[in-house]
């Protein structure tokens, strides 16, 4: 190994003469501002670059308002959509104020930044979809992207939890994505008599869905205590460590691998994340 | 020291007109007395500037990467932002072979992927005059390699009895140094006494890694679960100093600051330290590194481990800042030789 390798005054001046700045955003408009929930609110933003449109799911952008600053926000529409669809629970200063922007209103994206999932690694395979809480956001991404191409993957299961019927998000849309051959089991943590779903977390479904081994990925995005509990079940139902994909929440103030909030033992998570699959988690202990 | 034709000789006085002709053409950050110990400040003239020997506290990265930085400006009126790209051009003078190698790796850092404007645009415009140092009980570059600097200054000062021996790395210091003071070719006696404190110097060394620095990423990647995380995550304040003086630590927050009259403002960038306890905590209170422990050992293999795949370099210079100035005396060449101890048990 080569230590302290030299940066040439050459090198400085080349990089020093892009101006560009990556911290300055780019304008989106807000086309559509939907209530979804008690703490969720769904924008469809027009974005003012061709350049915000060209992502995958499981890609996020930096999405900020002046005076109030960024945080890392997931894509829920899909590669071809013409908007940028977020969803955006309301947790803090930001999150607030973006919940107060309506049609016609600025919003200010970076991004897409991560490595997202690719869709056509999965080509031919099962997959079984695990999402808890607001996981279901960018798990909305990519259940579109594969239901756009349908007949290129296997069968395919969504497992989707949250606390209550009432925190459910996207359910009118699941009809379609059933009708277009996605088995969609809905389970909640408690829920009133007419709740007629399951009841529990979401690995009480996981050992019903029959699979066929060795053809079938699993997907996960959810709450960090999820995560271990649902690899458990996936691999007792067969499936190993390449065999499963999911997408990992950190704190992010760049989103281009400079901050350091992100960084999961050697990895920065804006750059070679959000999404890993298990296999690559091997020497990352922090991961999970 | 054995490029001997590249050293020109400086008589004191020809130093006094170098400083002041810096002085005269830029802003000049030095070396100055406070409180009875060295620290960088801004220099107004030759006798502010005190060459120490012995490290300061702070490394210089404030002057390349300031504790605050404007990142951009905003109106939340007309929602709007520009960029703000603030470079001066400064002179810093004092910086010693660990300060120097410091700045080179923030230099990549900064230059590595997405290229960080503010950072190069400033380290464009920044002149380093290096200087000699002598090693306390925490330095340890020496164990590292780093401990001498070919390159990432433009001039270095090195003392004699009477005057200095000097040397360029760029042609900007070299245009400097022969336009602001009348220097003439060493004697060989004046290159003897520099060969001659550079020989004391090494031996002054007290604290030292006991292993070979290229192995240091290997012995990390097997200490994980090493004990000494939780000794040392017991006494550990959490306070973020260690972060705060180290010339390598880059990490920051990012955050808006408005205005009083709540429709300007600025996105500023500001120090933040992976030893701080919200530093991975996400939304809904999850901290991805709870404990001390667990933070201390990101900190630490951080500087011997983590970034040694992306930079090929170890990203420790050996200054010994961190355990100079830690409240409960965690010391960062114990921790690593306690590692090692452990790696040939193992």
């Amino acid at each position: 190994m080569s230590l302290y390798a030299k940066v040439t005054d050459d090198s400085l001046k080349e990089f020093a003469r892009e101006m560009d700045s990556p911290y300055l955003p780019f304008l989106g408009m807000v086309e559509r501002s939907m209530r979804l929930s008690e703490k969720e609110r769904f924008f469809a933003v027009v974005p003012s670059s061709e350049a915000l449109l060209a992502y995958r799911p499981g890609q996020f952008f930096m999405v900020g308002l002046p005076g109030y600053g960024e945080a890392p926000i997931s894509i829920t529409s899909a590669p071809g959509d013409t908007r940028i669809e977020l969803c955006v629970r309301a947790v803090g200063n930001l999150t607030n104020a973006l919940h107060k922007l309506r049609k016609g209103d600025r919003m200010w994206l970076r991004g897409p930044f991560g490595r997202g999932f690719a869709t056509n690694e999965m080509e031919g395979r099962d997959i079984v979809f695990v999402a808890g809480g607001i996981g279901i956001v960018p798990m909305r991404s990519l259940v579109k992207a594969v239901l756009a191409e349908r007949e290129r993957f296997g069968r395919l299961t969504l497992i989707y939890g949250a606390r209550t019927p009432e925190e459910m998000l996207f359910t009118e849309e699941m009809d379609n994505w059933r009708r277009r051959g996605l088995d969609v089991q809905l389970t909640v943590d408690k829920a009133e008599a007419r709740w007629k779903g399951n009841t529990g977390v979401v690995t009480t479904l996981i050992p019903k869905v029959s699979i066929k081994e060795k053809e079938t990925l699993g997907v996960i995005i959810g709450p960090p205590v999820m995560y271990r509990f649902v690899i458990l079940s996936l691999k007792a139902l067969g499936l190993g460590a390449e065999d499963i994909y999911m997408s990992l929440e950190r704190r992010m103030k760049c989103g281009v691998g400079k901050c350091g909030h992100c960084q999961i033992n050697s990895v920065y998570v804006c750059q070679c994340g959000p999404v890993f699959k298990l296999s690559e988690l091997g020497g990352l202990p922090e991961a999970i | 020291m054995k490029k001997t034709h590249k050293f020109k000789y400086l008589p004191d006085r020809a130093y006094r007109s170098l400083i002041k002709g810096l002085l005269r053409e830029h802003k000049v950050y030095g070396t100055v007395e406070k409180d009875g110990f060295p620290a960088f400040a801004e220099i107004f003239e030759v006798d502010d500037l005190k060459l120490s020997e012995t490290p300061t506290h702070l490394s210089a990265k404030e002057f390349l990467f300031p504790q605050r930085e404007v990142l951009l400006k905003f109106n939340m009126r007309t929602s709007t932002h520009v960029p703000v790209i603030e470079a001066e051009k400064q002179v810093l003078i004092g910086l010693h072979p660990c300060d120097i190698k410091g700045m080179g790796l923030m230099d990549r850092v900064f230059s590595h992927g997405v290229s960080d404007p503010n950072y190069l645009a400033r380290r464009e415009q920044t002149i380093v005059v290096g200087t000699d140092c002598v090693p306390d009980e925490y330095c340890f570059c020496s164990s590292l390699g780093t401990d001498k600097v070919e390159d990432g200054f433009d001039i270095f000062l090195h003392r004699i009895s009477r005057g200095f021996l000097v040397r360029t790395s760029t042609d900007r210091g070299a245009e400097l140094l022969s336009r602001l003071a009348d220097s003439r070719e060493p004697t060989v006696r004046e290159l003897k006494e520099l060969e001659e404190r550079g020989a004391q110097r090494e031996r002054a060394f007290k604290a030292k890694i006991n292993g070979a620095p290229e192995d240091l990423p290997a012995i990390y990647a097997k200490s994980d679960e090493s004990p000494v995380w939780e000794k040392i995550g017991a006494i550990c304040y959490g306070c973020g100093a260690c972060n705060n003086v180290c010339p390598t630590c880059y990490c920051f927050d990012v955050k808006d600051e408005v205005r009083p009259n709540l429709v300007e403002g600025e996105r500023v960038r500001t120090w933040d330290g992976c030893t701080l306890e919200d530093f991975a905590k996400v939304a809904g209170e999850h901290n991805f590194r709870k404990s001390r422990a667990e933070r201390l050992r990101h900190r630490f293999n951080r500087k011997f481990r983590y970034l040694a795949g992306t930079f090929d370099s170890l990203f420790c210079v050996g200054c010994g800042r961190c355990s100079r100035t830690c409240l409960v005396k965690i010391n960062i060449v114990d921790v690593t030789n306690e590692l090692i101890r452990e790696s040939h048990r193992r």
